[in-house]
């Protein structure tokens, strides 16, 4: 059977759960299902079309991800996450297949963490596999991203979504006068950017400050940091360092429900290689209005300047159909309609431009996202 | 030691560090909730409020400034039955404040004043999305009758009790004074209300039904009526023909709700609406709890005389 197919097989015998457990709540066998985690899915599904490139890797439909969520309490110490995605495969990184078809997805434990529930002083300890808090944007499920696909500045640097690493984190509130916490982790190394051949961990660190600016309004100011072993040079024990910088302004008016709502966020990574040299960067700045109850319209400019001295054997944008050195700008708009918090169908169109080859890309994407079961709110 | 430890360790003890304080730290995510609870505990408490009275508890956006004012609390109290299920766990996690954690003596379900053959709507039959955003344990608002804000301030008194037993009698005390205040201004409302011409009433939101349920209105349609979906125009249609042959009937919208909607269908009825508040809080001059129903029941008289 092929793993998507058991994958789903899985996941059926998994939601049944509930069902079952209204009908037997016995415990006299032991198999009462009460203690059951809340369970979810999301499916995320796109078409899209290209102008200037006619490989089936980029036209036609596709899954994007289907990703099933489990959290509960473990005991009265943990509490516990676990995602496992369905995604298209990277090239030949996971699999062998080709990224982007139906055959080459890939089952991955996205994150598998438990967090301390009894420890002192507002400190947080998560261990396991988790999102790396770098930026806004590295952290997020596909199904969160405001746009199709991540900022240029993020996948070309930093993978095309959820940068996770299994390791340990502890976060502590900085005692300021704002809100403003403080994460500092050590992972395994094996992210993408990361040399998986490397024994060297990597370690990171964010701190975030939010502030209200008014009731309805915040802005929030993060500065991060990663270090690692360069996936760019497998086995040299060559390191890369990573500097975030992220900047994001939200109001949602109180005025009523579903009301007008508008988020600009702005972010900046320098990698610095420290085998390689030149002075690659990337930037983005988003934004998105609410303009009726149901529907937003986002905006997305940016760059990520690829500017290496040696020509990658993990480039920028691997998979992505880059394949040496590039300066990308990048154009998007779309519409996105929101029946209710658990659908929506969106609409864009994405120009993409290369300034040192002069290549260009205008492309059509239609998604449509689902979420079933108890799926935990997203963070501010 | 080297100054490098030395840092170190002034830096963790730094971030470790928190103010002092004295009284009981309460935090209620409603401003009714903080309201009561602010009576009960009178100066042997301070309350801070989560949500305020002019935004719907639905939807509230979970800022970790909002967090913040929960990582000191002794005690959490909320409305329950799963109102708040879309900010209160985030704003809990980010707290990281096991007393206030679920089980804890700081952690209080107020809907646990109820008892359960008094909460209304709870979903019969398959309980699914294709219902809207429906709330599986039944109707979450229940603090729109007096009577259950007077069984939330004992349930109240109680756990803070516990918690500062020292005090327990004068939070007892408070408690039965807001169940004395909160039984007579019941009685003058039932009075206003019992002379209005026609109890039907057309709602926005699935709000108001212990409100009408106490007060004898009877609800004969709801503009949302799948809750949080934006209402069809063939639904809106049904309800202003059935509105239209009910007789006398007044439409109830909330503050927060599309009220503009809301104001189309009563015009095409040509019936009078009402934009009432459903939280103190919520509007200038209504500032407690016992100000809520004053406003309300008034503001109903006002309409039916109107129309």
């Amino acid at each position: 059977m092929p793993v998507p197919m058991r994958f789903l097989l899985v996941l059926v015998i998994l939601l049944s759960g509930p069902v079952l457990s209204r009908a037997q709540s016995s415990t006299l066998t032991g198999t009462s299902r009460s203690m059951n985690p809340a369970i979810s899915v999301n499916g995320l599904f796109r078409g899209e079309v290209s102008r200037d490139d006619p490989s089936p890797e980029v036209n036609g439909f596709r899954i994007d991800g289907v990703e099933a969520q489990f959290s509960s309490i473990v005991d009265p110490f943990w509490s516990a996450d676990v995602l496992i995605g369905l995604h298209p495969g990277h090239g030949d990184q996971d699999t062998g297949a080709d990224a982007g078809h139906g055959d080459g997805m890939v089952v991955d434990v996205e994150e598998a963490y438990i967090d301390g529930r009894e420890l002192p002083a507002g400190m947080g300890l998560r261990l396991g596999k988790f999102a790396l808090p770098f930026g806004k944007h590295a952290p997020l499920h596909m199904h969160q991203f405001l746009f199709a696909d991540a900022p240029a500045a993020i996948y070309t640097y930093l993978g095309d979504h959820l940068l996770s690493d299994t390791g340990v984190m502890v976060t502590l509130d900085a005692p300021l006068p704002w809100y403003s916490d403080v994460q500092v982790y050590g992972v395994s190394g094996q992210a993408e950017p990361f040399d998986s051949l490397d024994n060297g961990l990597a370690f990171g660190a964010r701190w975030m400050n939010m502030w209200d600016l008014t009731e309805d309004a915040t802005l929030e100011v993060g500065g991060s940091f990663l270090q690692g072993p360069d996936a760019r040079y497998p086995g040299e024990n060559q390191d890369v360092n990573f500097f975030g910088a992220d900047l994001t302004w939200k109001w949602i008016s109180s005025a009523r429900t579903g009301g007008p709502a508008a988020l600009v966020t702005v972010e900046t990574v320098l990698p610095d290689y420290q085998g390689g040299g030149g002075n690659p960067w990337g930037w983005y700045a988003l934004g998105r209005y609410r303009f009726h109850r149901n529907w937003w319209v986002g905006l997305e400019l940016g760059q990520a300047d690829a500017d290496f001295e040696s020509i990658p054997e993990w480039g920028p944008g691997a998979g992505q159909g880059l394949e040496q050195q590039a300066d990308l700008r990048e154009y998007k708009i779309n519409l996105t309609f929101a029946p209710s918090e658990f659908s929506f169908l969106r609409a864009g169109m994405v120009y993409y431009e290369d300034k040192l080859t002069g290549e260009d890309d205008l492309r059509l994407i239609a998604q449509a996202n689902f979420t079933i079961g108890s799926h935990p709110a997203h963070s501010y | 030691m080297s100054s490098k430890a030395f840092y170190v360790i002034a830096f963790l003890a730094l971030m470790l560090a928190g103010p002092a304080g004295a009284t009981v730290k309460v935090v209620a995510t409603l401003e009714d909730l903080g309201w009561i609870a602010g009576l009960v505990g009178g100066p042997d408490i301070e309350v801070e409020v989560l949500c305020p009275g002019h935004r719907d508890p639905h939807v509230l956006p979970a800022k970790p400034s909002l967090a913040r004012k929960m990582k000191k609390a002794d005690l959490l109290i909320y409305n329950g039955l799963e109102l708040e299920v879309g900010w209160l766990p985030l704003l809990l996690e980010a707290a990281r404040n096991p007393a206030i954690g679920p089980g804890r003596a700081g952690e209080l379900d107020c809907s646990l004043a109820l008892a359960p053959e008094d909460i209304l709507d709870v979903p019969t039959g398959e309980v699914d999305r294709s219902r809207g955003d429906i709330h599986p344990l039944g109707n979450p608002h229940y603090l729109l009758d007096p009577r259950n804000g007077a069984a939330v301030g004992f349930l109240i008194a109680e756990r803070m009790g516990q918690i500062d037993p020292e005090a327990a009698d004068r939070y007892l005390e408070r408690a039965e004074q807001l169940a004395l205040d909160l039984a007579q201004l019941q009685e003058m409302c039932e009075t206003q209300v019992a002379s209005l011409p026609s109890p039907k009433v057309i709602v926005y939101h699935q709000q108001w039904e212990y409100l009408t349920d106490w007060l004898g209105l009877e609800i004969i349609g709801v503009i949302e009526n799948r809750p949080g979906i934006s209402p069809s125009p063939r639904h809106v249609e049904e309800l202003v023909e059935a509105g239209r042959l009910a007789g006398p009937v007044t439409v109830i919208a909330a503050t927060w709700d599309h009220v503009d909607g809301a104001g189309r269908v009563a015009e095409k009825i040509g019936a009078p609406l009402v934009v009432l508040p459903a939280s103190s809080g919520a509007i200038e001059g209504v500032e407690s709890y016992p100000d809520l129903f004053e406003y309300i029941c008034s503001a109903l008289e006002n309409a039916e005389e109107g129309s």
